[in-house]
């Protein structure tokens, strides 16, 4: 018999009957259970983050409900929500515009040393808040309040968005892009219909980091004296001494931090979930900016100088100019190294944590999965004071060998820090096909196999780039490392703590200098880094 | 392809995460090991800077004969970080920036009793109600002027004038600062909530903020201000370091009581559950000592409040002549309120 | 190998997503082994859910599987995917992109010692053609080699049963049926038992031995490429298998001929007692004549779709509510709007 070559479409024949609106059951790793090998440390990576929950539940409630309530149905921690929202809303816009635009850039255009540029603009991962602040402050004290705050926290944090947007845009098919020119649509109406519908998910992913970090910042708005609700914990324990309203605060900060992450989960939607086709996308043609190419690189240049240029310049001023700026080279040195190395042990310990969260968030759908991942985002609002604080409570009582030792603090940025790896660690899942899982354990491999042969190889560089990230979060943070620290130990964050507080800011110089060389290191490896 | 690249990076960040690990656990068995080491070991929990007391702590380790161990925080997270540790605190001896932090520890029957012998030393006004704290040294509120824009006769007498017309955007301050909040709290205890409030408001019509004691300072040097409320011993530590005519600034001690002059101390109380209550208190004695107290006159500027030493440092009025308001420094706890007002006025 | 080992055997299999939609409802299959069976069906059909179930992936509601006389799925029994010896070439290969050609190949040889496992995947390449390419890493290869690497990689552990899943799809047609001629071939040298998941009729006819129609979860018909092209089981399957032509009938006394608007055709079964009924007849079981041929059933040439090798002519014939298709093959003597007459060669179908 010859094959009928007519085509394939059955002419006078009924149509087939039969089609569903279901769609093929390539995603169905999601209904599946995770294998016990995941699940298993996941669930006490999650069980770890939520220790300071466990602590915030006695604290608040030690005086009773009542007492608890009392604090939080204040007036005055209804116009602190309203400041801390306002103010979060705000830099998590800015972030949005100048993370998307500078991916954008970066990515698709033309621009004149793109590739210099998607570098530079990581760099400012790389300055404390508090650093930012008070070289602002010093500079032009009268941006001091809101403008100040928001401006300082958006310069700092921005790069969350713009790293995963721009991993994104590599990732999009530019073929979409040309369809929809092709079919009408100008260059802008194709990004802001076809393009920027995609990006959603890093953009949203990376906006919860932002608005996480914005309300857990201390640094940042002390400095600018604009009171937020992170401001109002520590003057409750500084003013009143008292724990109990500090902890009913935090509770509020808690229940904001779970609404925000159940708002990401929603963006989501299906479509960012498992991305089908393993081929490569063919490299787009950048985009000709034209006449635009000067303002392009002006945003740029602007958004860098701000940004890094700035407070690096003012701390090399300050050194060049300022008597009370001494070189102790030897505790330079010291304190550099400490924080190298608590710093690395805590995002290997933090990354190790997130992977099989990042995993399971990536592959399996139910809603133990979400409330996996949902636990490890819990106490990222809090402020870091009161996540030490807890592990103070809990270490004192059941871990007293540990208690001010290093792995102590290094379990604190763990919890601290673990969405930062969560999320890296289920981008980088998602880009590995997961038909690739199901083909290795067709071959005989166990789950766990599985995980260690394939996934994990083929998530490394994304999760590096987790690592690195967290790498640098770590080497920034001060509140818990000033409380939890091994008594001696001084990280470069502490050094600068200490000189801030005895002399002028120009006597923290060298550590602050040191603190931003070396971290800009990691942060220029993510800049480099390509998914 | 990119691969390759993306291995490299990723083996290079695998390295320079665990060179540094290994390295800092290495030091780490080392620290753990001493801290442990000797139970006739002293630790401090120090609210005051380390780059003032290193000097005198280190001392103290020979006074008192055994290792001692400080670390260092700011004084209310230390205070908080003690409650929490409760009775398996690691502190044997808590010294703070200020008596509110110790009254806290106080208040939760924390801190032991001191020896009368120990408390006699130090006028009651500065001490414990329960006699579990001692103030070590004192630092009194003060108004700097710049003689080049105010002659010393035109500078107020009392803190109130400042909120006056004629010194429009000419008073610096820094409303963050724990001193100055202080020196709020004495002012509602001495005149109460209403006029501090109005004078709060005034204040910040009239004045310019600066994020701490030695930027007001400078500004007042510089000029930017002709006031500026400060701590006193700033001026002073910066007429040591530069010679009193190279100093663009004067200090002016406000007379008959008024707010404007409080005086703050530096304190130190003995854990009761710390477990080195012996060594704890020949600490104490120590800083109560001449030499110690010496220190705090000669180093920090401070007034000292013990062992009957006068401060030696040229041109600070003797602590006798202060006229400064008559306070039960206990009361500065209420911090809570003055805090809520200077958020209500907009100034923190 | 023998013959009858590897039987794959499924039966009253049922599967429903949370959402309550039921994808597989009461699906029985047979596959002898060394057979290579098609599983045909238009998207939806539920065909991805049963290999997915199969290779052990997703957990049937109820029913059983099983392979070479072994469950592996059945009340009680799910054997997880990496014990079931079920190897799966997936749509697009699915290489590792991270591991060499060779490494891919050998990524399922736990078993042996590296020497054998060298000579299995050395073996395994020349097996598809791709001997001397073990070094190469997989996004330096066509499409097709891809394929190709993908299929040795599933059949290096000698499995039981191989299941591809529309495995020639992203290939274009020029190389699809190369590939396809060296899978089948692969396949048969191995003797495995293999399931292809298509839902391309040409595909399924020219490549398997067997071919099971999937329909809302249901095999339609389960045959011979041939039987199923000349007797499908109802006018669905034909249409779906290929081009079919519907035409009213009245059986005839006997029950062995029918009356239709194109004339009496043989059945090929006896009607069973049924008077009327539809026929099913193919394109090329019609034959164009000159309009004046005594006999013949006139119609007027709607449209025409030439091939090359052969033509596809639409009429409208008097009596028939839907086109006639005619398979024509050499020369063309008709344009559209003229008048031919048609004639019916060989046996049809008769449905209810």
């Amino acid at each position: 018999m010859t094959t009928s070559a007519s085509g394939g479409r059955p002419a006078g024949a009924p149509a087939p009957a039969g089609r569903r609106p279901l769609r093929k059951a390539d995603e169905t790793p999601a209904g599946r259970r995770p294998p016990w090998v995941l699940l298993a440390p996941a669930c006490a990576a999650a069980l770890f983050a939520l220790l300071p929950l466990g602590y915030l539940a006695v604290r608040a409630f030690e005086r009773g409900p009542r007492f608890a309530w009392n604090v939080v149905g204040d007036e005055r921690t209804l116009q602190l929500l309203t400041r801390s929202l306002s103010l979060t809303a705000v830099v998590v816009a800015a972030s949005l515009v100048l993370g998307v635009s500078l991916a954008w850039l970066t990515v698709r255009t033309a621009l004149p040393g793109a590739r210099t540029w998607s570098v530079l603009v990581t760099l400012p991962l790389a300055v404390p808040s508090y650093v930012a602040a008070f070289t602002w402050l010093a500079s032009a004290p009268r941006t001091a309040g809101f403008a100040g705050a928001a401006l300082v926290l958006t310069l700092v944090s921005f790069p969350y968005v713009h790293l995963p947007v721009a991993a994104a845009l590599r990732g999009i098919d530019p073929a979409q892009e040309e369809a929809a020119r092709s079919l009408g649509h100008g260059p802008i109406r194709t990004f802001l219909r076809v393009t920027l519908p995609q990006l959603r998910p890093a953009a949203a992913g990376g906006a919860l980091l932002v608005a996480l970090y914005v309300l857990s910042d201390f640094g940042a708005v002390s400095l600018m004296r604009y009171d937020t609700f992170t401001r109002a914990i520590h003057t409750s324990y500084r003013a009143s001494f008292d724990r109990t309203p500090a902890a009913a605060l935090s509770v509020v900060l808690v229940v904001m931090t779970v609404a925000l992450v159940a708002a990401e989960t929603r963006t989501r939607g299906r479509a960012g979930h498992a991305r089908t086709g393993g081929g490569a996308a063919r490299p787009a043609v950048p985009v000709p900016l034209g006449p635009w190419r000067i303002p392009a690189l002006a945003w740029c240049a602007t958004l860098v100088a701000a940004s890094v240029a700035f407070p690096l310049g003012t701390l090399g001023y300050w050194l060049a100019v300022g008597n009370s700026a001494t070189w102790d080279l030897g505790t330079l040195g010291e304190a550099a190294w400490t924080t190298l190395g608590v710093a690395a042990a805590g995002a290997a310990l933090t990354t190790l944590l997130a992977l099989p969260v990042g995993v399971i968030a990536a592959r399996h759908r139910g809603r133990g999965a979400r409330l996996l991942e949902q636990a490890a985002y819990a106490g990222h609002a809090l402020p870091g004071i009161t996540v030490a604080l807890s592990l103070v409570f809990f270490a004192v009582r059941y871990a007293y060998p540990l208690y001010q030792q290093l792995p102590l603090l290094i379990g604190a940025y763990a919890v601290l820090f673990l969405p930062v790896a969560v999320a890296a660690t289920r981008a980088a899942v998602l880009q590995a096909p997961p038909v690739l899982e199901d083909v290795a354990r067709s071959l005989g491999r166990s789950p766990l196999r599985v995980l260690r042969e394939v996934t994990v190889p083929l998530a490394a560089p994304g999760v590096a780039a987790g690592a690195a990230l967290t790498f640098v979060v770590c080497m920034k943070e001060l509140p818990a490392t000033l409380l939890l620290r091994p008594t001696d130990v001084d990280t470069l964050a502490t050094r600068l703590w200490t000189e801030t507080g005895s002399g002028s800011f120009a006597a923290a110089a060298p550590y602050a200098a040191a603190l931003i060389l070396l971290a800009a290191v990691p942060s220029y490896l993510l800049g480099r880094h390509r998914t | 392809m990119r691969r390759p690249s993306a291995r490299r990076i990723t083996a290079l960040l695998a390295a320079g995460l665990l060179l540094p690990v290994l390295a800092s656990c290495g030091s780490g068995d080392d620290k753990g090991g001493s801290a442990e080491g000797g139970d006739s070991a002293l630790v401090i929990y120090s609210g005051r800077n380390e780059k003032l007391v290193k000097p005198i702590l280190d001392k103290l380790e020979k006074a008192v004969g055994a290792k001692v161990e400080v670390r260092y925080g700011d004084s209310a997270e230390l205070a908080a970080q003690i409650l929490e540790e409760g009775d398996r605190t690691k502190a044997g001896l808590f010294f703070s920036q200020d008596a509110g932090a110790l009254g806290a520890l106080s208040k939760e029957g924390m801190l032991a009793k001191l020896p009368q012998s120990s408390l006699d030393e130090v006028d009651t006004a500065y001490r414990g109600e329960k006699g579990d704290w001692v103030g070590l040294s004192g630092r009194v509120r003060v108004l700097a002027y710049n003689p080049d824009k105010v002659a010393e006769e035109k500078v107020p007498d009392r803190v109130a004038d400042v909120t006056k017309p004629e010194w429009k955007g000419k008073v610096g301050f820094a409303p963050t600062n724990a001193s100055f909040q202080a020196f709020v709290t004495g002012m509602r205890v001495l005149e109460g909530d209403d006029a501090t409030r109005l004078w709060l408001k005034g204040l910040k019509a009239n004045g310019k903020v600066y994020t701490n004691n030695l930027a007001t300072l400078d500004a007042v040097e510089s000029g930017e201000v002709s006031l500026g409320l400060v701590n006193h011993y700033y001026w002073y530590e910066r007429v040591a370091e530069k010679g009193e005519d190279k100093v663009g600034a004067q200090l002016k001690f406000l007379p008959g009581g008024d707010p404007g002059a409080l005086i703050n101390v530096a304190g130190v109380g003995i854990l009761k559950e710390g477990g080195q209550a012996e060594t704890a208190q020949k600490a104490v004695d120590y800083l109560l000592s001449k030499e110690a107290q010496t220190y705090f006159a000669d180093t920090t500027k401070e007034y000292p409040l013990a062992a009957g030493v006068t401060s030696n440092v040229e041109g600070l009025p003797p602590f006798d002549s202060l006229e400064s308001p008559d306070i039960d420094l206990g009361k500065l706890e209420s911090l809570q309120e003055t805090l809520a007002m200077l958020q209500d006025v907009g100034l923190v | 190998m023998t013959d009858h080992g590897n039987e794959l055997r499924i039966e009253q299999l049922t599967k429903s997503y949370s959402s309550g939609a039921p994808v597989l409802q009461g699906l029985d299959l047979t596959v002898p082994g060394g057979t290579l069976a098609a599983v045909l069906g238009p998207s939806g059909c539920g065909k991805t859910t049963l290999l997915r179930v199969i290779a052990g992936f997703l957990r049937a509601d109820t029913g059983t599987v099983t392979l070479d006389g072994r469950t592996l799925a059945g009340p009680g029994v799910h054997l997880p995917p990496e014990r079931r010896r079920i190897g799966i070439v997936p749509q697009e290969g699915a290489l590792f992109p991270h591991l060499s050609v060779a490494r891919n190949v050998a990524f399922g040889l736990t078993g042996l010692d590296s020497g054998g496992r060298r000579r299995r995947t050395a073996d395994m390449l020349d097996l598809v053609g791709l001997a001397g390419y073990g070094d190469r890493m997989p996004h330096e290869l066509s499409g097709g080699q891809q394929q190709r690497v993908a299929l040795a990689r599933a059949l290096a552990p000698r499995p039981a049963l191989v299941l591809l899943d529309e495995p020639f799809n992203a290939l274009d047609s020029a190389l699809r049926t190369g590939v396809r001629a060296d899978v089948r071939s692969a396949l048969r040298a191995t003797g495995a038992t293999a399931l292809l998941v298509t839902h391309d009729q040409q595909e399924a006819l020219s490549t398997a031995d067997l071919v099971a129609v999937v329909r809302q979860g249901r095999v339609a018909q389960c045959d011979t490429p041939q039987d199923l092209y000349r007797r499908p089981a109802d006018p669905w399957v034909a249409g779906f298998v290929g081009d079919a032509v519907l035409l009213p009938a009245t059986v005839h006394g006997s029950g062995s001929t029918a009356t239709t608007p194109l004339g009496t055709v043989a059945l090929a079964a006896p009607s069973e007692g049924r008077s009327t009924g539809t026929v099913v007849l193919r394109p090329e079981q019609l034959q164009l004549t000159h309009a004046d041929t005594e006999e013949a059933v006139r119609g007027t040439v709607r449209d025409v779709f030439y091939y090359g090798h052969d033509a596809k002519v639409t009429l409208s014939v008097q009596g028939v509510d839907d086109p006639v298709d005619v398979r024509v093959a050499g020369p063309l003597s008709v344009g559209p709007g003229q008048e031919a007459a048609i004639r019916v060669t060989g046996e049809a179908t008769l449905h209810p």
